[in-house]
């Protein structure tokens, strides 16, 4: 059973953000409920409000503006992993969503809520880093719009201030020349690891590259040094390169030992599938491939 | 708290449920797992682990499965909700259920409900999938007897099935 609370439904995003000021801590936005529901459940949140933003319709539109794709914040994982403009412009994206979980919860899950709540174990944030999307945040001032690198701060933690309301994601598309792939462990539906790449080879050579780790963490992390080490690296030598980052890795992505594997076999294997995940990038133009 | 809070909430709810309406109030936090066994005495839908992993409450909203468990019931507002008690039409099994009768795709038995609803929503938008794409979609239903590939033959039947009694009817 659920502690009872009190549903509110806002229909614009004023207020949304209004409600937000009024209440404090006391309300917690519900834009899907996978995850904000089993927090109230095991009592590890508590809320006297829930504030049903599904109800505002701008915040469920999938657009493309120029060339952004504009992604609203209670856009579900099963939209993401189905849409059709998303499929053609966001491949790697829309590869990442169809990983989330299982059916269900990307039947109820939200972009915006899996964003804001960011937990550890996530797939699309690792994903989103490398396309370098941005989030516009509504908040008593008006709309702000900032990284998402920025938006995610640390573990379940994120720049959003209490009174403020994720309201859409930006997302420009790889330059044309770029591959992609997102390759991921997983146990019991969560994942345990998920690397991103994008990447573009000329004369046989690394001439752009983008790596981004997640979930083994306390955040998804973009691999800035690594990418400039192999900017206009053979293949041959960015295996070699990303063979002995470990320390970078170590420093920067902070993998700890648990259930799911110690810190060291997590580096191993994020090692191993930023090797195989730059060769399906540069070879298959867009290829997919899910490992474990 | 607040003299708002004083009162619990109830939330006007219409819906329809294995093809009947239904209307009433609920209570905000009421899910609709509760809703379907508690209120409406609907007991095929099982709670097992309440944390959106197990499968076993799986129904069918507007035809997505959701696990009930974590689906606050007001948000059916509107919509059709199918349980297992509802894939009966008129006395007749559904080709999923005959299925995994004849295949036994099940042992004990508790998280059949959920596999069948979950195989349903499957092929309401795939159907004809393949095997492992069976396997993809059920890779969130779990069976703790490990019933998995009498539950893959049932499926894979069933569409079999389904898709023969199309031919007949377009024929």
């Amino acid at each position: 059973m659920l502690t009872p609370f009190h549903v509110l439904h806002p229909t614009t995003i004023p207020e949304a953000t209004r409600e937000l000021q009024r209440l404090g801590e006391r309300v917690k936005v519900y834009a899907g409920g996978a995850e904000l529901l089993l927090l109230l459940r095991h009592k590890l949140l508590e809320a006297e409000y829930l504030l049903n933003i599904k109800g505002i319709r701008e915040l469920n539109g999938i657009v493309r503006d120029g060339s952004l794709l504009r992604i609203g914040a209670t856009v579900t994982h099963h939209r993401l992993e189905s849409d059709p403009l998303v499929r053609e412009c966001l491949p790697m994206l829309a590869h990442a969503e169809s990983q989330v979980a299982n059916i269900r919860v990307r039947n109820q899950g939200t972009l915006g809520g899996n964003l804001c709540f960011n937990d550890p174990h996530s797939d699309p944030s690792t994903s989103l880093l490398v396309y370098e999307a941005k989030v516009m945040v509504a908040g008593r001032s008006g709309v702000r719009e900032m990284p998402l690198n920025e938006f995610l701060m640390g573990m379940y933690a994120t720049a959003l201030e209490p009174d403020e309301l994720l309201i859409e994601v930006l997302v420009p598309p790889l330059q044309s020349g770029f591959g992609d792939a997102y390759l991921r462990v997983h146990n019991f539906q969560r994942p345990t690891l998920g690397v991103a790449v994008a990447a573009r080879l000329q004369d046989e050579r690394i001439a752009g590259v983008r790596l981004a780790v997640g979930c083994i963490g306390p955040k998804a992390e973009r691999l800035g040094e690594l990418e400039a080490q192999l900017m206009g690296a053979s293949m041959v030598e960015a295996e070699r390169v990303i063979g002995q980052s470990r320390p970078y890795l170590n420093d920067l992505l902070q993998p700890v030992n648990d259930l799911l594997g110690s810190a060291d076999y997590k580096l191993y294997i994020a090692q191993v599938l930023l090797q195989r995940g730059l060769e399906q990038a540069v070879h298959s133009n867009g290829g997919h491939e899910s490992v474990g | 708290m607040s003299d708002e809070l004083k009162s619990r909430q109830f939330i006007a709810l219409s819906l329809t449920i294995n093809g009947k309406s239904w209307e009433g109030k609920v209570p905000a936090e009421e899910t609709l797992l509760e809703f379907v066994r508690n209120r409406l005495g609907l007991t095929g839908t099982k709670r097992s682990c309440e944390s959106e992993v197990c499968g076993a409450c799986t129904v069918l909203v507007d035809n997505q499965a959701v696990s009930a468990c974590n689906y606050l019931a007001f948000e059916a507002e509107g919509k059709r909700v199918l349980t297992i008690e509802g894939l009966e039409v008129d006395g007749k099994l559904d080709p999923l259920q005959e299925a995994f009768i004849r295949n036994v795709g099940a042992q004990c038995g508790y998280c059949t409900p959920g596999q069948i609803m979950a195989a349903k929503a499957l092929l309401l938008e795939n159907p004809s999938p393949t095997r492992e794409q069976i396997a993809e979609w059920l890779s969130g239903n779990i069976c703790r007897c490990g019933a998995y590939p009498a539950i893959a033959r049932s499926v894979l039947e069933a569409a079999r099935v389904e898709q023969t009694r199309k031919e007949k009817r377009n024929a």
